[in-house]
């Protein structure tokens, strides 16, 4: 009897499995991964509609290489655990490619530029660069400063500026928040995004950005790629040849110049 | 899945520098919401309307809303007042830690004064009663009769608040508070794995917990050292 009933459960399981990679199979869709939060790369407008340049490049993406696209939103310290969790396929989500996390996942070649640049208060005087353009480790002793977690700001700032007193919030939006409230003295974030979401605002009248855009490829990698699991290389080729057609073709700067009056990419990253 | 153990022993003695922060939400507030919790029992039993009314409503509002919104709105929407930020409250709100035990105080003093209210009701008619044919005041009832009953009567349930608080201060990792939770947070995003750190947070966080409900378990058998039978 209960023999029986287990052989008849495997059959059914087994039954279940062959629908469900069956059911894939047909119609190839990728699940892209996304904060949704993080304008104008990722965003929802306010019909709920996604927007923004990494959604114009998954969607050109996936135009080229002949798939489906299906969004999920995540929090971005979730990301890649959620990635490896098989919760989605994709990273398209302004991530930038670095060695630390090239451990866990593998990137496509770069669509955008990455760089990082800080924001504080108008009113204040603050001399935190040198004038070749580097940071002066001393004057950011006590300062306290507003990061995203576990992004490349937070590493960079780790190493190069471990006298800062350094406050980790989930989102972009609470760090503008509490810069306004003057919870912190200064925020670092992507300075494309913080122009537009912030400092051209009337929230953002009395800050501005505090010194030069910080790039070292060390922390901030060469630029933004797609992530996915590590040995999908065919899935990769077929990302990367689609990507260099983007650049190749104008498309990826038509995505850019719908935001901002500049190109957000190499033109060698085609070659 | 591999269960990466040196992890885990890396990255437990992190969390544990966490443990000061995570104590000092509790006891902070466990402490106010005390206070709080019978301020507000005493307008609830006063028998006067203006009294009552207003402590119903605040527990009504605390106990119907969750307590990540509440603790939302104290810290990113109180500052949005230009009268907030210029007030002599500013030094606590702007750390996310004064928010945090102000929300988590406000929550706690709601809940508890309820429990503290069932322990009032629970006191049988016949004390009192045996308490008044001897000539004593209703003031000297509550103090020397009422108050030390409805104690014991509501110490199970408020241990149960008191391990509840426990959890809720994983809450105050939301706002940038570098507790425990907050600590296992920024190195599962580091590390990217969320199994093994979650899972040694959960097991710090029942150690915790039993630590606590044994605490009450002697209190409790203290305080009812005479309902004990003999043989």
């Amino acid at each position: 009897m209960k023999l029986t009933m287990l052989r008849n459960l495997a059959i059914g399981l087994s039954a279940a499995l062959t629908l469900g990679t069956a059911g894939t199979a047909s119609a190839e869709t990728l699940r892209v991964g996304m904060e949704c939060t993080y304008a104008p790369f990722n965003y929802k407008t306010a019909d709920g509609e996604l927007a923004g340049y990494d959604v114009d490049v998954a969607n050109g993406v996936a135009a080229i290489i002949g798939v489906e696209l299906e969004f999920v939103c995540q929090e971005w310290d979730g990301m890649i655990p959620a990635l490896l969790a098989n919760k989605f396929d994709l990273i398209i989500a302004s991530m930038s490619i670095t060695e630390k996390r090239k451990e866990k996942i593998d990137f496509s070649g770069p669509y955008r530029f990455s760089t990082g640049q800080m924001l504080g208060p108008k009113s204040k005087e603050m001399d935190l660069f040198d004038d070749a353009g580097n940071p002066i480790p001393d004057n950011f002793n006590g300062l306290r400063v507003g990061l995203e977690r576990a992004t490349t700001y937070a590493s960079w700032f780790e190493d190069v500026l471990p006298g800062a007193d350094v406050v980790l919030y989930d989102g972009s939006e609470p760090l503008y928040l509490d810069l306004q409230n003057g919870r912190v003295d200064l925020i670092m974030t992507n300075p494309m995004k913080a122009h537009l979401k912030f400092l051209s605002k009337e929230d953002g009248a009395g800050f501005e950005f505090k010194g030069p855009v910080v790039d070292e490829e060390k922390y901030f990698g060469i630029g933004v790629g797609i992530g996915m699991r590590q040995g999908e290389d065919e899935l990769k080729g077929r990302l990367n040849s689609a990507l260099k057609e983007l650049i190749n073709s104008g498309e990826l700067e038509g995505y850019a110049m719908k935001i901002f009056p500049f190109k957000l990419h190499k033109d060698e990253w085609g070659q | 899945m591999s269960f990466d153990l040196n992890l885990i022993a890396e990255s437990l003695p992190l969390m544990l520098m966490g443990i000061g922060i995570t104590f000092k939400l509790l006891i902070v507030s466990g402490f106010l919401g005390l206070i709080l919790a019978i301020c507000l029992l005493l307008m609830r039993i006063s028998g006067r309307w203006f009294l009552n009314f207003p402590a119903q409503v605040y527990i009504y509002v605390f106990r119907g809303t969750p307590i990540l919104v509440q603790i939302f709105i104290i810290y990113y929407g109180l500052p949005q007042f230009e009268a907030v930020r210029d007030s002599i409250f500013w030094p606590i709100l702007r750390e996310p830690t004064g928010c945090a035990i102000l929300a988590l105080t406000l929550n706690t003093g709601a809940y508890v004064s309820e429990i503290l209210r069932g322990g009032v009701l629970g006191v049988s008619k016949g004390v009192l009663e045996a308490g008044s044919a001897l000539g004593m005041s209703a003031r000297q009832n509550f103090i020397y009769l009422t108050a030390p009953i409805a104690t014991r009567l509501a110490l199970p349930a408020y241990s149960n608040d008191v391990i509840s608080l426990l959890k809720s201060t994983a809450l105050a990792s939301t706002i940038t508070i570098a507790d425990m939770t907050g600590i296992a947070r920024t190195i599962v995003a580091d590390t990217y794995a969320p199994y093994e750190i979650f899972i040694s947070l959960a097991i710090v966080y029942m150690i915790f917990t039993f630590g606590i409900q044994k605490l009450f378990g002697v209190i409790e058998r203290y305080l009812g050292r005479y309902m004990e039978r003999e043989g």
